[in-house]
């Protein structure tokens, strides 16, 4: 936290020359180069090279002494640690009447937050025109309905923050899709134009991979007639052309633009879609990779304290390309999976292929790990599961959010038929059924279930605003905004919020309250560091149980988490299960096991989260 | 509220002639109905729209409130006859996807009887 603290003060307003400059090492200059080669050819990567080295000195002259000295001691095998906790939220989620947006969040985020959660995620914070923020007008301004870059800054000194690169495309109120309608020859490259919807052929339309069911192309009236372009999102949102090097010259500027503004984390918005190509799928191609790889590069360089995340709704093997060979790519990737396996258990009182799939969940290396979220201001995405769940087994589960009063968004498969793609629902209404006659506590206790596996599972948690608070659907916005995925976006008001969770029979305080002290125990655990090794323990298909070890192997933590509404007790074969023996302390329960003929018995209650610690002075003792 | 059924016997479907209006005020009825029906193993529905000129999202919840349970039972919610505006809202919510609409009360009963 004091990083942090210290962080928002290592930028100076203006860039100061009269400092050397940076110096870009011979290594580094090939290592980009050969990238720019592999993207847009030996002379194009002779034009351009210039220009990208000159962005990273104008970065470097803006950062103090102070920042470049604490970047050179930087550690990037201990970027993550088991403090670091993701509040993931709107800008303006939470408003009170002649309040800046900005400021609100900082308040309430400060009052109940900032002991557990050490980073926020401020989703699109910029001026937009569509999609909650998504369809960026201006990339380096603050909303001024939000507030300034000062308060920005102002969480910034009690969080590190994760911004949004929303790279893939601009809002067509953009002033360089508006430069584009005007035909200024400087941007008629920067966008994937076609003059007749004919020039792309079927064969090649069916190829495309869509998140959407919209049309591929949009028409715009320009100064010359009208032009179609690709806009994978919306008609609002212009894909940017990145077979042009001038548009991902611009987007390492931006992103230089975001650190020194703040930035400890960047997520790479929809990056699965950055590279256009007929005749290919056009989704996670190579030059994606090559693209991030080269961001990488350049933030090694010149602030290697931030870290890259990719937002790929993919198939589960394709995102966790996106950690390249763990050291050239994102360092958090968002795991996509996790979300709709774990409501997939939950759903069918049965964690068999969650605990197949975390078996096979491979460690990244000691400077990427995985982003383990459940809910996001998005839907809970499928495309993940796609190879790992059924087509049945996916229908029904989408049928099942349905009768919790979710909604299911489609994707166009391009042979004239769509599949679901994400289910809009809040996390807590997807575990638990408002209809269904059963206690409130039951309920709440289940919410927590779920949200444990995230907390427990290597890599670094991420939560949802309304996740935190257990927030239910809102329907009703749905309607209001014509979006499904409204039904997780609502505003609250800050008077409201407060109460609800200052009143203790409120499911918003309890929710609160149950899931903070979870992370409470987390953060003090080095056995939950983000790169300390996991195995998964089968144990029966009604428990998820996954055993984490600290890096230095001297603490252990055995999580065991009942996924039923059934009591269920367990003994478990210490040496069959390879496990340390001794005594262990539930560290949410405070209870004590004791090992009996080298077995260990437990009994849960329904949806009861244990996590057992051993320690070596229990062994020794 | 009682909401006005028919049975079918020989197919075991049941039509529902829903209100007017299908909101908040009678969504919780519309669904404990259809909870009902469903525990006494009806589980092909047809809910006739014809004469519903308004539903929010109660009402829509209600609709589907045992998808899951009727198509895993060979059955199924089907909607007949929703007039612009129900259209519009299911298209809207993407569950025009999902469910299935036909043009009349006949056409939703007879679907039940083609392999679908």
């Amino acid at each position: 936290m004091r990083l942090a603290e210290e962080a928002s003060q290592f930028h100076y307003l203006q860039p100061d020359y009269d400092r050397p400059l940076l110096e870009i090492p011979a290594e580094l200059e090939q290592k980009v180069k050969i990238k720019l080669k592999q993207l847009y050819g030996e002379e194009a990567c002779e034009k351009w090279y210039p220009e990208l080295a000159r962005i990273c000195k104008v970065y470097y002259a803006y950062k103090s002494p102070q920042m470049i000295s604490w970047d050179q001691k930087f550690d990037s095998s201990n970027r993550f640690d088991q403090q670091d906790v993701i509040l993931i939220t709107y800008g303006d989620l939470i408003h009170q009447e002649g309040e800046m947006p900005l400021h609100t969040m900082r308040e309430v985020c400060h009052r109940y937050f900032h002991d557990v959660f050490n980073t926020l995620h401020i989703l699109p914070f910029y001026p937009y025109s569509s999609d909650r923020g998504f369809a960026v007008m201006d990339f380096e301004e603050v909303d001024p309905h939000l507030g300034t870059w000062e308060d920005i800054l102002d969480l910034k000194r009690e969080f590190k923050l994760m911004f949004d690169g929303v790279l893939n495309h601009v809002s067509s109120k953009n002033k360089w899709f508006q430069e584009f309608l005007n035909q200024n020859p400087a941007y008629l490259d920067f966008f994937t134009v076609f003059s007749t919807r004919e020039t792309i052929s079927p064969d090649h339309l069916k190829l495309i991979v869509r998140p959407r069911t919209s049309d591929i192309l949009s028409t715009y009236s320009t100064l010359n007639g009208k032009r179609m372009v690709w806009t994978t999102f919306s008609a609002d949102q212009i894909d940017l052309n990145f077979n042009n090097p001038e548009v991902l010259i611009k987007m390492v500027e931006i992103l230089l633009t975001y650190i020194r503004r703040g930035a400890d984390m960047i997520r790479l918005d929809a990056v699965t879609y950055l590279w256009e190509e007929l005749g290919t799928s056009c989704a996670h191609l190579e030059q994606n990779h090559i693209a991030i790889q080269l961001f990488r590069d350049i933030l090694d360089l010149v602030a290697p304290h931030v870290a890259l995340i990719t937002e790929t709704n993919v198939p589960h093997q394709d995102n966790i390309k996106y950690f390249g060979d763990g050291s050239n790519e994102a360092q958090m990737v968002y795991n996509f999976a996790l979300p709709p396996l774990v409501l997939h258990a939950f759903q069918n009182a049965d964690a068999s292929i969650l605990t197949a799939w975390a078996s096979n969940l491979p460690p990244i290396s000691n400077q990427a790990t995985y982003f383990n979220f459940l809910d996001s201001h998005d839907g809970i995405g499928v495309m993940a599961v796609k190879d790992i769940l059924s087509p049945q087994e996916i229908e029904k589960m989408a049928l099942r959010v349905l009768e919790h009063g979710g909604y299911i968004s489609y994707k166009d498969n391009g042979d004239g038929t769509k599949s679901p793609y994400e289910l809009n629902i809040t996390w807590y209404s997807a575990i638990n059924n408002e209809d269904a006659e059963e206690s409130q506590e039951l309920q709440i206790n289940r919410y927590i279930a779920s949200r444990s596996v995230a907390l427990v599972l290597i890599g670094v948690p991420g939560i949802y605003f309304h996740g935190l608070l257990g927030s239910k659907n809102d329907a009703e916005l749905v309607i209001e905004q014509e979006s499904t995925r409204s039904i997780n976006r609502k505003n609250i008001d800050k008077a409201e919020l407060i109460k609800a969770l200052e009143n203790p029979a409120s499911t918003t305080a309890q929710v609160t309250h149950d899931l903070m002290q979870l992370i409470k125990i987390r953060i003090k655990e080095k056995a939950f560091h983000p790169n300390a090794p996991q195995r998964v323990l089968n144990l029966s298909r009604h428990l998820f149980s996954l055993l984490r070890i600290s890096t230095d192997g001297d603490e252990q933590i055995l999580t065991i988490l009942n996924i039923t509404a059934e009591e269920q007790s367990i003994k478990i074969s210490l040496p069959y299960h390879q496990l340390s023996f001794g005594r262990c302390i539930d560290l949410i329960n405070h209870r004590e096991y004791v090992v009996r003929d080298m077995s260990l018995e437990i009994a849960f209650k329904p949806y009861q989260v244990i996590w057992l610690k051993y320690r070596t002075e229990y062994e020794n003792g | 509220m009682n909401f006005e059924t028919k049975e079918f016997a020989e197919s075991e479907i049941v039509l529902i002639n829903l209100p007017t209006r299908v909101a908040a005020e009678i969504s919780e009825e519309l669904k404990k109905f259809i909870k009902e029906l469903v525990e006494r193993k009806n589980y092909k529905l047809v809910m006739n729209l014809s004469q519903t000129n308004f539903m929010d999202s109660s009402g829509l919840g209600a609709l589907v409130s045992k998808i899951a349970v009727t198509r895993s039972n060979q059955g199924d919610v089907r909607l007949a006859n929703p007039r612009e505006y129900i259209r519009n809202l299911l298209e809207l919510t993407h569950l025009d996807q999902i469910i299935k609409i036909y043009p009349s009360v006949k056409e939703a009963v007879n679907s039940f009887e083609v392999k679908s």
